[in-house]
């Protein structure tokens, strides 16, 4: 086998968009993935998109990633959450085919010239000097790289539990990946244990349909690529149902058979996506709980129980989920369980993901203690712009908590680090009010054409939706009524830029997107303007760079928490320093002046 | 988080917070002065100034009622201290006008310098011949300041229950909104309305704190101190002190003193009006006994009486002990226990002036309906600014959720200034522990 520029470990949502950005990037890459047929699995929810995570895809895809892309080819219900609450958070959210959406990851990545897939296990590093310069597979291939990207998701010791059942594995019938995980503690990582979950799959032809509330998609489509202007797809329909005091008997009654409260199970689990037996026993008043039963494909009778995740023993569940109404009779095709895996505590990463352990190494998705598959993609698409560009060996690509939602997400990993799998939210964004979704190649798309990630279409289509939102403005700013031009008018909240549309009749021939756009960049600009201030002072502190290699203990007056606490994040710049928790403000005002003249 | 920064608009008293002649108050961060002619009674004459140059004039409150009579220091950019463009203020050195004029720079935007902050800047801005070490030592020194975090600790008892209470509601309610901005509408199916009942009472809390300032009256209009005792006691000896001044006739004949005489004064940082009084006896001149109703009814009004009594004499029947402070005059003829003063060397008067501030101090916490109080003017404008963002919510309760939280995210980062912020992970904590989610 030869060497190759680039070896991606992992073919998830992760290792999908990193490899996919090295080989876009011009260097020869390989995909090392336990099973080819595996590629973009989703494990858990068959669905892609939703609040914050919407925007991430938006993002991945403003870089020139895949995700958005996959979704927009793969997708059997769409809708945007959030209408009624805000342009500025509404969000994109798909239901997918989920065997349509690994088949089409795959071809998609064989089509990309430079990249190469191959199927195999890594069990070790090979290190020369601190640096990783290939990898060791099961089966004792020896390969060489000069970057690496891990990203190994839920297998790394991966253990899967079914009441009192478990086995290795990281997947429900997927082997975990033994041996990297021993390897890593080896060479001195720091490994943690962290825990999700996933619900039963029932089969559709054994639901009562008659007693299940039907959820529809939206009308209006719209695409989660800016490469495209309109997705036609077929559309399914979502059901909804709820547990009662039935169901919540039952699971009382079997808790101590859970390994979750049994003990077994000590990794952590996420507060934001609770097995039915937390919210049970957390919320013991609630007299019923909402769950959404969702196809996973268009070939398929396998119904996702969004809401239902459980690791009690199979007999339990199938007492309990045959006590909601529309399950009554259903056949359980795969049960739930509780998945826990290692984790490589990101305070390890600098914000190019790049590993402070050892060189050459990037590392990416749930292994740094993410939770979902587009919290994954977009570290992925980072890690692999960034093994290239440091092979090019230019600046690294960081997005600020000002431009993205991938700088606040990797900003949050590699300077507080996590304790739980750590999802993306909204209110983890200071400035979310710019971080629109719609927006995101607005944001991003020059970015990634700059660091060699995005090609001419999108750069064009970017230029090309730029022109027509100030035309767009210019044709408002022209109209004139009341006194005010169509531009004044629209601060008003009742007002919209299709709702101009007769007194305006040029505002038809704009592009949908392009009349989104302005009309929110319109409303929020007041708002916007608020946080210019807010925003200058957060990248004043951001451009004062601090080295990585800066010598904590040669500095005089810091205290001696915030002195280990420095040395264990390793920030970049003041202002990443200044959001370490419980660093005091007089040490960071003695590093100030510290780096002032380097 | 509210740490040392170059450029922003910061202000600190130079000189000692004490009754002097003089005090410096020095301004620094750009757009001083532009801030500073906002309560200037010569603000085209202040824009114009030259590097350098002093500018005379009056500063006003926002009402326009005068503060002080002051003379400016005007420092351009790249000149002075900390090489930022600044104003030296120098004023009476009255604790009365100091913090008029501090609650006056924060509502103009000044936020009180770190200590240190000042020496800081100069060092960044490359203006003097620092040395780095003493820059930092100035900064070491002022290790009371603890991380952001710990920010309600050091507050007093009933202060910082009350504002960790106002914190947890206002944290509540942001948290009932961002449930709203990170989960869909299938899952929180209940629309959020606007918690008029909880803002309100947030509001009147707050309101109450505000007011609590620089404990209400006494602080606005002075305190009235009387002193009393019998004749010949040395009040009028002890009155000349306090108000450093030969204002009172002295002379070793009792009853020298007829009518009262007043003076304003400062007493322990407190605005006072002194009252000597006539000596307390009977069997005098029917002068002596108009005076001596007189001071019988400025008892009445007093704040706090301040009764000179030679050791071993009684007192007499009808004075409020709750408002009366008893002294051992003459300490230099006699020694016995307790508060003692010689009104002729002076012994016993700082001691003296510590007991009547504290007492003075008391009382206003009583008045105040046993309510906390804020003490100082940052905290004063921080919770004004809170207010302000709550009544804008309020204003603006039509508007959708995210422009909503925009303005109790607002709210909690002003009040977060003197409680420690509020960081996203505690957001989510209160989210999770409120509401089950999750699908």
């Amino acid at each position: 086998m030869r060497d190759y520029d680039i070896i991606v470990i992992g073919g998830g949502h992760a290792g999908i968009e990193a490899a996919a950005a090295a080989a876009r990037e011009g260097f020869s890459t390989l995909m090392i993935t336990q099973s080819l047929d595996a590629i973009g699995r989703l494990s858990c929810n068959p669905a892609i998109g939703g609040l914050a995570k919407g925007n991430l895809v938006r993002e991945v895809d403003a870089l020139g990633g895949v995700m958005g892309l996959l979704i927009d080819g793969t997708m059997i219900q769409y809708r945007t959450l959030n209408r009624r609450r805000g342009p500025a958070v509404q969000a994109p959210r798909a239901q997918a085919d989920k065997f349509s959406y690994s088949r089409a990851a795959k071809e998609m990545l064989e089509h990309i010239p430079k990249l190469s897939l191959f199927m195999d296990t890594v069990t070790d590093l090979i290190v020369e000097k601190d640096a990783v310069v290939g990898v060791v597979t099961e089966r004792g291939w020896r390969i060489g790289c000069r970057r690496l990207v891990m990203t190994t998701g839920t297998f790394m010791d991966g253990r899967i539990f079914i009441g009192e059942w478990d086995a290795p594995c990281g997947r429900l019938g997927e082997g975990a990946a033994i041996g990297l995980g021993a390897s890593l503690r080896r060479l001195g990582f720091d490994v943690g244990r962290l825990k999700t979950g996933t619900p039963a799959r029932v089969r559709a032809s054994s639901l009562d349909w008659d007693e299940l509330e039907v959820q529809p998609g939206d009308e209006e489509v719209i695409p989660f690529s800016f490469l495209h202007d309109e997705v036609d797809r077929p559309r399914l329909d979502c059901y909804v149902t709820w547990t009662n005091g039935e169901t919540h008997r039952i699971i009382r009654e079997n808790m101590h058979r859970s390994p979750l409260y049994g003990g077994k199970i000590v990794g952590r689990g996420p507060r934001y996506c609770p097995s039915i037996e937390d919210k049970v026993m957390r919320f013991p008043d609630r007299e019923r709980h909402q769950i959404f039963v969702e196809p996973e494909g268009v070939g398929t009778e396998e119904m996702y129980l969004n809401g239902l995740s459980s690791s009690l023993p199979e007999d339990v569940q199938h007492e309990f989920i045959r006590t909601l109404p529309g399950l009554r009779h259903c056949e359980i095709m795969r049960p739930a369980y509780a998945v826990e895996y290692d984790y490589l505590n990101p305070l390890d990463l600098y914000p190019s993901l790049e590993s402070k352990r050892l060189s050459n190494l990037f590392i990416a998705g749930q292994t740094n203690g993410t939770s979902g598959y587009e919290e994954a993609a977009a570290q992925g698409i980072v890690a692999g712009i960034n093994a290239a560009l440091s092979l090019r060996g230019e600046k690294p690509l960081i997005l600020g908590r000002d431009e993205a939602y991938i700088g606040v997400l990797i900003d949050d990993l590699v300077t507080k680090g996590t304790k739980e799998p750590y999802r993306m939210f909204t209110s983890r964004a200071e400035y979310r009010l710019s971080l629109r979704s719609d927006n995101a190649d607005l944001r991003l798309t020059r970015l990634g054409w700059q660091k060699h990630s995005v090609d001419e279409e999108r750069l064009e289509r970017l230029d090309a939706k730029i022109r027509q939102m100030s035309d767009l403005k210019a044709s408002l700013a022209s109209y004139r009524e009341r006194g005010k031009s169509a531009l004044a008018l629209l601060k008003e909240p009742e007002v919209t830029v299709d709702g101009l549309v007769d007194r305006i009749p040029s505002i038809a021939s704009f592009q949908p997107a392009v009349r989104r756009e302005v009309e929110l960049d319109v409303k929020y600009e007041g708002y916007l303007r608020r946080q210019e201030l807010e925003i200058a002072r957060f990248e004043r502190a951001e451009a004062m760079a601090i080295p990585p290699d800066f010598d904590y203990d040669a500095l005089k007056g810091l205290s001696g928490e915030s002195r280990e606490k420095l040395k264990l994040v390793r920030p970049l710049s003041i202002g990443q320093a200044q959001r370490i928790s419980g660093l005091r403000v007089s040490d960071i005002a003695i590093l100030m002046m510290a780096v002032k003249g380097v | 988080m509210e740490s040392y920064s170059v450029d922003e608009p910061v202000y600190a008293l130079a000189t000692a917070y004490a009754v002097s002649a003089l005090a410096v108050v020095r301004t620094s961060g750009k757009g001083s002065i532009l801030l500073l002619s906002k309560a200037f009674s010569r603000p085209r004459k202040l824009l114009a100034a030259d590097n350098a140059s002093l500018v005379h004039g009056h500063i006003s409150d926002s009402d326009g009622t005068l503060i002080d009579e002051v003379v400016l220091a005007v420092y351009k950019e790249g000149h002075g201290y900390t090489g930022e463009e600044a104003v030296e203020i120098s004023t009476h050195g009255s604790p009365t006008v100091l913090r008029r004029l501090f609650v006056r720079l924060e509502e103009l935007g000044f936020r009180q310098a770190r200590r240190g902050e000042f020496t800081f800047r100069a060092f960044m801005h490359g203006r003097m011949d620092l040395t780095q070490a003493e820059a930092v030592e100035e900064i070491v020194s002022s290790r009371s300041v603890h991380s952001q975090e710990k920010a309600l600790e050091r507050l007093s008892g009933s202060l910082r229950r009350e504002l960790g209470d106002i914190r947890r509601s206002l944290v509540e309610i942001l948290a009932s909104l961002e449930v709203q901005l990170d989960y869909a509408e299938d899952e929180i199916l209940e629309d959020w309305l606007f918690p008029d009942e909880e803002v309100d009472g947030i509001l009147h809390r707050l309101g109450l704190l505000a007011s609590s300032y620089g404990a209400g009256r006494i602080y606005r209009d002075g305190a009235i101190v009387v002193l009393a005792g019998e004749p010949n006691a040395g009040k009028s000896s002890l009155f000349n002190l306090l108000v450093k001044e030969d204002r009172a006739i002295v002379s070793p004949q009792p009853g020298t003193t007829r009518d009262y005489i007043e003076a304003e004064c400062e007493i322990a940082g407190l605005p006072v009006r002194l009252y000597d009084t006539a000596g307390l006896r009977t069997g005098g001149d029917e002068i002596e006994d108009e005076g001596i109703r007189r001071a019988r009814s400025l008892f009445e009004k007093a704040d706090l009486i301040v009764y000179l009594v030679e050791p071993g004499r009684p007192l007499p029947d009808d004075i409020d002990l709750e408002r009366t402070l008893i002294v051992h005059s003459k300490s230099d003829l006699a020694c016995g226990g307790g508060l003692a003063v010689s009104s002729m060397t002076g012994e016993g008067v700082g001691l003296l002036i510590d007991k009547i501030g504290e007492r003075l101090h008391e009382g206003e916490v009583g008045q105040g309906a046993e309510g906390p109080s804020i003490d100082s003017e940052r905290q004063l404008a921080c919770i004004r600014s809170c207010i302000q963002a709550l009544e804008a919510a309020r204003d603006n309760r039509n508007q959708s959720v995210d422009i909503m939280a925009l303005f109790f995210q607002g709210a909690l980062e002003q009040l977060g200034l003197i409680t420690g912020e509020v960081t996203n992970e505690e957001l989510l904590d209160t989210l999770f522990s409120k509401f089950c989610l999750g699908k």
